[in-house]
């Protein structure tokens, strides 16, 4: 391997490992409290680590205010918002898949 | 029940809307705070705001009270409406405004503007 080549994997590694190490923990227990969710996802909003967007599209929601909606939410993610590992949350829920 | 408790429950229940947040309305420390006050600007709703920066303890009880974790947090009537996220999602369906009409009435925009009240550490 070749100085460049080099550089460019260990960049590409880099920047890979900081986003997943953030995100991934908090996918894992999204995904155990919704495991039928249809959309799941977290994004890092500033790649700090601390400030995340959740979508979670869910059968679970259905039926439920926007207030219950979040709580479950705001109830897996109990741990990281405790500890300060989540400093700003924003969140979108839906019940079904939008068209 | 604490001092602040009882403070806390009394703005929710006698204010028509009670913003918690983080700063002030001239000056929001928190982007989420700033976020759920345009929103209620927006619809035109007497907002009351409330710091909850000043003493660690406001927030505590506030949390206690509503079982939602994060701030800001916004009550109509003494009902929780939601955070930020909430708020903006209500105000862009234009559901914010029916809430507001329901609650307080018809000319619920000419109560006031938005006002400051502060909470005393008890």
């Amino acid at each position: 391997m070749t100085e460049s080549e080099q550089d460019r994997d260990s960049a590409a590694s880099l920047s890979g490992y900081d986003a997943a190490m953030a995100t991934e923990p908090l996918q894992a227990l999204l995904q155990q409290a919704f495991p039928d969710a249809t959309e799941l996802s977290v994004l890092d909003r500033t790649g700090g680590g601390d400030h995340f967007q959740v979508n979670v599209t869910s059968e679970r929601f259905e039926g439920l205010s926007l207030i219950d909606q979040h709580k479950l939410v705001y109830d897996a993610l109990a741990t990281p918002l405790a500890d300060g590992t989540i400093h700003e949350l924003r969140i979108k829920t839906k019940g079904q898949p939008s068209e | 029940m604490s001092d602040l408790r009882s403070q806390i429950t009394e703005l929710i229940e006698s204010e028509p809307v009670t913003l918690f947040m983080k700063g002030t309305p001239s000056f929001a420390a928190c982007g989420n705070s700033q976020r759920a006050l345009a929103a209620l600007r927006a619809a035109g709703a007497p907002v009351t705001a409330v710091d909850i920066l000043p003493d660690p303890r406001f927030r505590q009880e506030l949390s206690a009270l509503s079982g939602w974790p994060t701030i800001p947090q916004v009550f109509v009537k003494g009902e929780l409406v939601g955070g930020a996220d909430i708020v903006e999602e209500l105000a862009e369906s234009g559901e914010l405004e029916r809430k507001l009409t329901d609650a307080l009435g018809p000319d619920y925009r000419d109560a006031h503007d938005v006002r400051v009240v502060e909470l005393s550490p008890a």
